[in-house]
């Protein structure tokens, strides 16, 4: 008897794990991308804070304030027509050719600091690369709209989200500001979409959402 | 026999590795090789170093500009570049293809290579539950 309960559960349990493999919900893992304080970790902790209540990570002016890639699972963002899509969200930190300790020492940090930042920084590129090439599904590449979109970073990252065919959205971020020309980076990269939101003020957030569900679910 | 630049006639010996940067004096990138009897032809028989290669039959070598500098920097062997404590380049492409690490420090080709990190096993990728 006692071991037909054993053989009992073990092919329940066989089998329960079988069935889930086909019902599980579908998940996405997107991975939020672009230079240091292009907005990454804000709109990070807004889609977690719309949708979940939490938030990701803190956020500065100070450029690398993410050095460690940060995720939030199981994120359910329902669209207007009743659409959903369950993601994962990875807010990583910037990629960047270059990292110098000098350019936060004008943010008032000091000289010890900003090394110890500089070098976690290259770290954190490190991993947002690792992350990249083995577990992100779709890619946010978000842009800081006063900024020149043409810098070599940019076109390298978007050419190799390209290369590993992964749907990537182009995010020009920080529209509130009145520099911002989102229309440079919209002729900057074509062939991919580009929505315009400000991740700060929350404008045209719920575009990017119908956007998200529609490109990544 | 010797080279000489068509721009300014300034004279390179034979086999000068100066020229493949261009010409010392004017920064000429075409060189015309001279037979060593006619390499003062120009000044003394007041001739153009055209004239000359039109009656020696020989063609006008140019010299290929170098590759932009650019290029080179992402072409580079190495992942990171430390320049110097807390300054750091690095190359994202590089960092895109796999976890290897070839960490170089400063400017003068010193190289430091993570063997380890070039043996590890890569972990398969998680299955995604979906």
């Amino acid at each position: 008897m006692k071991i037909f309960y054993q053989t009992y559960s073990k092919v329940k349990k066989r089998f329960s794990s079988f069935l889930s493999r086909f019902f599980k919900k579908k998940r996405t893992r997107i991975g939020i991308y672009g230079p240091p304080n292009a907005g990454k970790t804000t709109l990070a902790n807004r889609i977690a804070r719309d949708w979940t209540g939490d938030a990701v990570g803190p956020v500065s002016e100070i450029p690398h304030e993410t050095r460690r890639a940060r995720k939030k699972e199981d994120i359910i963002i329902s669209g207007a027509n009743g659409a959903t899509v369950t993601i994962d969200i990875v807010d990583t930190p910037g990629v960047t050719t270059k990292i110098d300790y000098h350019d936060f020492l004008e943010f008032g940090l000091d000289r010890d600091e900003a090394v110890i930042r500089a070098r976690e920084a290259t770290e954190g590129v490190a991993e947002a690369m690792h992350w990249l090439r083995e577990d992100i599904d779709g890619v946010i590449y978000m842009l800081d709209s006063t900024i020149d979109p043409f810098m070599q970073v940019n076109i390298m990252m978007v050419g190799i989200i390209e290369s590993r065919k992964l749907p990537v959205l182009i995010v020009a971020n920080k529209i509130d500001l009145p520099e911002a020309s989102p229309a440079r980076i919209r002729s900057a990269f074509p062939q991919h979409p580009v929505i315009s939101i400000s991740s700060l003020d929350g404008k045209n957030v719920e575009e990017l959402y119908e956007m998200m569900i529609e490109w990544f679910g | 026999m010797p080279h000489k630049c068509t721009k300014c006639g300034r004279e390179y010996n034979d086999g000068s590795t100066e020229i493949l940067k261009g010409c010392a004096s004017c920064g000429g990138k075409k060189f015309l090789y001279v037979k060593e009897e006619d390499l003062h032809k120009d000044v003394l028989e007041e001739k153009s170093i055209d004239e000359i290669s039109k009656e020696s039959r020989q063609q006008v070598l140019e010299v290929k500009a170098e590759p932009k500098k650019e290029v080179e920097m992402y072409d580079r062997v190495e992942t990171i570049r430390i320049v110097g404590p807390g300054s750091y380049e690095l190359n994202i492409e590089k960092m895109a293809k796999g976890d290897e690490r070839i960490i170089s420090v400063g400017k003068g080709g010193v190289y430091n290579i993570d063997l380890l990190s070039f043996v590890k096993d890569t972990p398969k990728k998680k299955k995604r539950r979906k």
